[in-house]
């Protein structure tokens, strides 16, 4: 125990990380070092076709291999199918089946299921596997999507809109009739994927001596894992147990129920025997889930002062050929439009916004959800405005942000206090010199000087309210966390999040131990595992500081309370008088009056004879915390400053720079670790990363050859400089962070380059070649 | 199946592998070492980078069969399971990882590194740093904690001349 020396505040501290030692060492446990006895090993036989119908599945050659395989197609599921949903009349239903039934609508789509007791036979195995297809015609673009000669991907679809609606508020005609300037413009942003270090994985064993169903999966939430495949398959949830291990990295990308996850619980139980399937990097770039595909039209309303009255959107995603779940298709469009109106202060707003369908991989959450493409438009359209009036681009967004909270939106959002004005005043006076350096350079006949900033906010935490209104399949956006003490003075949280890199182990011990006066390394914090946590949603749309540790710090409080009322008696005092600290209850103004808080636990647990009369025995507290109706919004201001050399189109991203402010810091370290993350995501998805498809939607990135990630060497130093204003709505004043990094670098870089090449610039990636038609145009 | 003989972590064992068998899963199913990770397959992230004969190499490129006779060293030998590794350390003191995927690679490829600017005496530029782990990719952490733990590990070294 370490308690003595414990130090009497841990949160907001640079605590470091208590899962380190175990992940630097080669002591974790991801998906795929899940051994287990008598295990078949699963091969998908993906689509080649982007879409075509199946005319047979030949599986006569695998007779040459002399090894036991078993091979299950989409005849061989019955209707086993993701199944997501939106449950408003524009929708159009559709059903991913979990293996291709008659016809195929993506190259990658699973086509059949070789199992074998080695991975490299099971491999060998779906190679052998022959299918006959008939192409049809490929829906290839937004475009082909929206053109009613197209085929409908689905049977009795009408045209290739999964759905299209409308949000408004206020006055858009009035807005319209009142402006000076009317400024329109298109932006777009383009198709990546996600790709986390480890992609994704399953496992699953059914044990028929307690029919029992374990499912460990490389998830984001387990939960709702559990749920779908009971739900799905009509096992019994309360013998199902899904287990995410440790987990290598997920951005959103694992924060979806897939159909291997349902597939492999099925083969488990089909086959009698555990199956694993890993999936590779090509399995991943090709047929996980991609992001982003964006197109927006813009039409502002503007006064001649630079003020902002109204704004009205377009709104179209290329959200490939199935809905996902539990977001559905209608996740991107619907985040988009939701969150255009951003850091500014106008009443006026209209979009209509819609989820196309092509075939190609469907979309799903990544880092930012929506918001990196909403960003883009949004501050990409601040600087074409600053342009045509003149004003300067900082000066601009000043003129419009937010400055009274709370705030009330076009849209009814209410945002919670933030720092907006303050973070682009800070941000201004870092970039002064490049300013001055990008000025100078302008009409340089060999290189260019731009800095681009971008403003935002980001709804993070958000509660139930906000999904009932969107009729998605996740209905709740609650965590609920249970602490319990041990005898000996420690304790164990029980979590609903999973941490896939989020350092949860770390920042909920800190929680923890501050409000039972212990150490944080005195703190055993589980995740991942339904079978120990309480039923949550589990680790997205950024709520696990603000909703997980504020569960924690609620039902650690009350523990908290007990051992007071414990060392009161004890120490023959009253209860308000009694702190806890240091691993040890002591009156507050006699601190030579302690006891050691592992007493006080031995009493509660062990010698329950010494408690107060009447209090029962036992020291365990849970909560659980909904997200607030419109959920906390941190604001971040991201500046790019980029160098481009003419001659080349080759640019250099000098510095990167984020003033940010993302309510109460429960741990620095873990913040800014968050932080630059993110930005060299946002980074990747600006500069490099780009999912191609050819006009019959074959891919064209499937290797890291192809699709490029960023690496050390064009990544500059990330500045973070962080305001904190803690919000009412949650326990500890923590807003979400885990997305903001990714949403601005886009739109920065973009205006970056803008200024540099005084061109205007309306789509990503801003690669060479992007820029090399900049320079010539 | 070829008979091959590997000295891994010290441990040395003859065992039978087909031609094809890669290195990485051969450590990983036949020696249980779950710090070989796989992030590609393809030789471009360098998770799966562990020494063979003292030089790190992509274990998802190499052949099981063309270490015969050859050392292999994996993260588990680089500082025991506590991590105690001058370079693990200072991983840990500038959060130079967070889903921890990419580290054991990151450690294997930038550990001979820390040793080799201690031997020249010498701190290197944050661009040769960058260069030394332009092999291999991190997801989560924007390199730049990996950069300054670098940076630590061979102040450190440089300051204490303390071994390996
Ligand atoms: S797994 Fe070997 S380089 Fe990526
Ligand atoms: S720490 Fe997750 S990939 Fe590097």
């Amino acid at each position: 125990m370490t308690t003595a020396a414990d130090r009497p505040r841990h949160v907001g501290a640079r605590v470091e990380r208590i899962e380190d030692t175990r992940l630097l060492s080669g002591g974790a446990r991801y998906i795929d070092d899940i051994r287990l006895a008598r295990m078949l090993h699963l091969r998908f036989v993906r689509a080649e076709m982007a879409h075509a119908r199946i005319l047979g599945i030949d599986i006569g050659a695998l007779g040459d291999l002399q090894h036991p395989t078993r091979v299950f197609t989409g005849a061989d599921i019955g209707g086993l199918a993701i199944k997501a949903h939106q449950d408003v009349p524009e929708f159009q239903y559709s059903e991913q089946p979990l293996l291709a039934r008659d016809r195929v609508r993506f190259v990658g789509e699973p086509v059949a299921a070789v199992l074998a007791d080695d991975p490299y036979i099971a491999e060998d195995a779906a190679e052998l596997v022959f299918v006959d297809y008939d192409p049809l015609e490929v829906v290839a673009s937004m475009e082909a999507a929206l053109d009613p000669a197209s085929p409908p991907l689905f049977d009795g679809w009408n045209g290739n809109v999964f759905v299209e609606r409308q949000m408004k508020g206020g006055d858009i005609e009035r807005a319209r009739a009142a402006a000076a300037h009317i400024i329109r413009r298109t932006y777009s942003t383009h198709r990546q994927a996600g790709v986390p270090m480890e992609g994704r994985g399953v496992v699953a064993r059914y044990d028929p001596a307690d029919r029992f169903l374990t499912v460990w999966s490389s998830t984001q939430i387990p939960h709702l894992v559990r749920t779908y495949i009971a739900e799905e398959l009509g096992f019994p949830e309360q013998r199902l147990r899904v287990v995410a291990p440790d987990v290598g990295g997920g951005f959103g990308v694992k924060g979806q129920v897939f159909s291997e996850e349902v597939l492999v619980a099925w083969l488990a139980l089909e086959t009698g025997r555990p199956v694993k399937w890993i999936e590779d990097r090509r399995e991943h770039l090709l047929a996980s889930i991609h992001a982003r595909d964006h197109r927006h039209t813009l039409e502002a309303y503007v006064a001649a002062d630079g003020r902002i009255l109204g704004l009205k959107a377009d709104i179209s995603v290329d959200v490939g050929a199935y809905s996902t779940f539990p977001f559905t298709a209608a996740g991107d469009p619907g985040m988009a439009a939701k969150v255009m109106p951003g850091p500014y202060d106008f009443q006026h707003y209209e979009a209509t916004f819609r989820a196309l369908a092509t075939n190609k991989c469907p979309i799903g959450t990544y880092r930012g959800v929506g918001r990196p493409s909403a960003v883009f438009a949004q501050e990409r359209l601040m600087d074409d405005i600053a342009d045509e009036l003149g004003i300067d681009p900082i000066e601009l967004r000043l003129r419009n942000v937010v400055r009274v909270f709370p705030y009330t939106n076009a849209l009814g959002f209410t945002y919670d206090p933030g720092s907006y004005a303050e973070c682009l005043e800070k941000a201004r006076e870092l970039l002064a010199d490049d300013i001055a350096e990008a000025a100078s350079l302008r009409g340089h006949p060999e290189r260019r000087v731009g800095v681009g900033i971008a403003c935002f906010i980001e709804q993070s935490a958000h509660g139930t309210p906000d999904f009932t209104r969107r009729r998605v399949p996740i209905e709740t956006g609650y965590i609920a966390a249970r602490v319990a003490m041990t005898p000996d003075g420690g304790a164990v949280v029980d979590i609903g999040l999973q941490s896939h890199g989020q350092g949860h182990e770390t920042v909920m011990a800190q929680v923890a131990a501050d409000a039972l006066g212990i150490a944080p390394g005195d703190v055993h914090v589980r995740h991942g595992d339904t079978l120990t946590t309480p039923y949550s949603v589990g680790t997205w749309g950024s709520r696990g500081g603000p909703l997980g540790g504020g569960a924690v710090h609620v039902a650690a409080s009350e523990i908290a309370e007990k051992l007071r009322a414990i060392a009161a008696h004890l120490l023959q005092a009253s209860e308000r008088e009694i702190t806890l600290g240091g691993g040890r209850a002591f009156v507050t103004a006699a601190p030579d009056r302690h006891i050691p808080i592992a007493r006080l636990t031995r009493a509660a647990l062990r010698n329950v004879d010494r408690l107060p009369k009447g209090m029962a025995p036992g020291l365990e507290a849970q909560c659980s915390l909904d997200g607030p109706r419109d959920g906390t919004y941190s604001n971040a201001v991201h500046a790019a400053v980029v160098e481009i050399e003419l001659a080349t189109a080759k640019m250099r991203l000098k510095r990167f720079i984020a003033v940010e402010d993302c309510g109460r810091i429960l741990n620095p370290l873990v913040v800014d670790g968050q932080v630059r993350g993110g930005i060299v995501q946002g980074i990747g998805s600006a500069m490099f990363e780009q999912f191609v498809y050819d006009e019959e939607c074959q891919p064209r990135t499937v290797t890291f050859a192809d699709y490029l990630l960023p690496l050390a060497p064009e990544i500059p130093t990330i500045e973070v400089h962080h305001i904190e204003t803690p919000t009412p709505l949650t326990p500890l004043g923590a807003k979400g962070l885990g997305e903001g990094g990714a949403i601005g670098p886009a739109a920065a870089i973009a205006n970056a380059v803008a200024d540099a090449l005084e061109v205007p610039v309306s789509s990503t990636p801003l690669n060479a070649d992007a820029l090399w038609r900049l320079i010539n145009r | 199946m070829i008979e091959i003989t590997l000295v891994v972590n010290g441990d040395r064992r003859s065992l039978r592998v087909e031609a094809r068998r890669l290195l990485a899963d051969v450590l990983r199913e036949e020696f249980d070492l779950a710090g070989v990770h796989i992030g590609c397959a393809q030789g471009s992230c360098g998770c799966c980078t562990v020494h063979v004969d003292g030089v790190p190499r992509l274990s998802c490129l190499t052949f099981a069969v063309q270490c015969d006779g050859k050392s292999v060293r994996t993260v588990e030998d680089i500082g025991g399971p506590a991590a105690e590794h001058a370079l693990q350390q200072a991983f840990r003191r500038a959060h130079a990882l967070q889903c921890g995927y990419c580290t054991p690679g990151f450690i294997m490829t930038l550990a001979p590194f820390v040793e080799a600017m201690a031997t020249e005496n010498r701190l290197p530029d944050e661009n040769e740093i960058r260069d030394a782990m332009s092999g291999n990719i991190c997801r989560c952490t924007g390199y730049q904690g990996i950069v300054e733990a670098v940076r630590q590990a061979i102040a450190e070294r440089i300051g204490t001349g303390a071994p390996a």
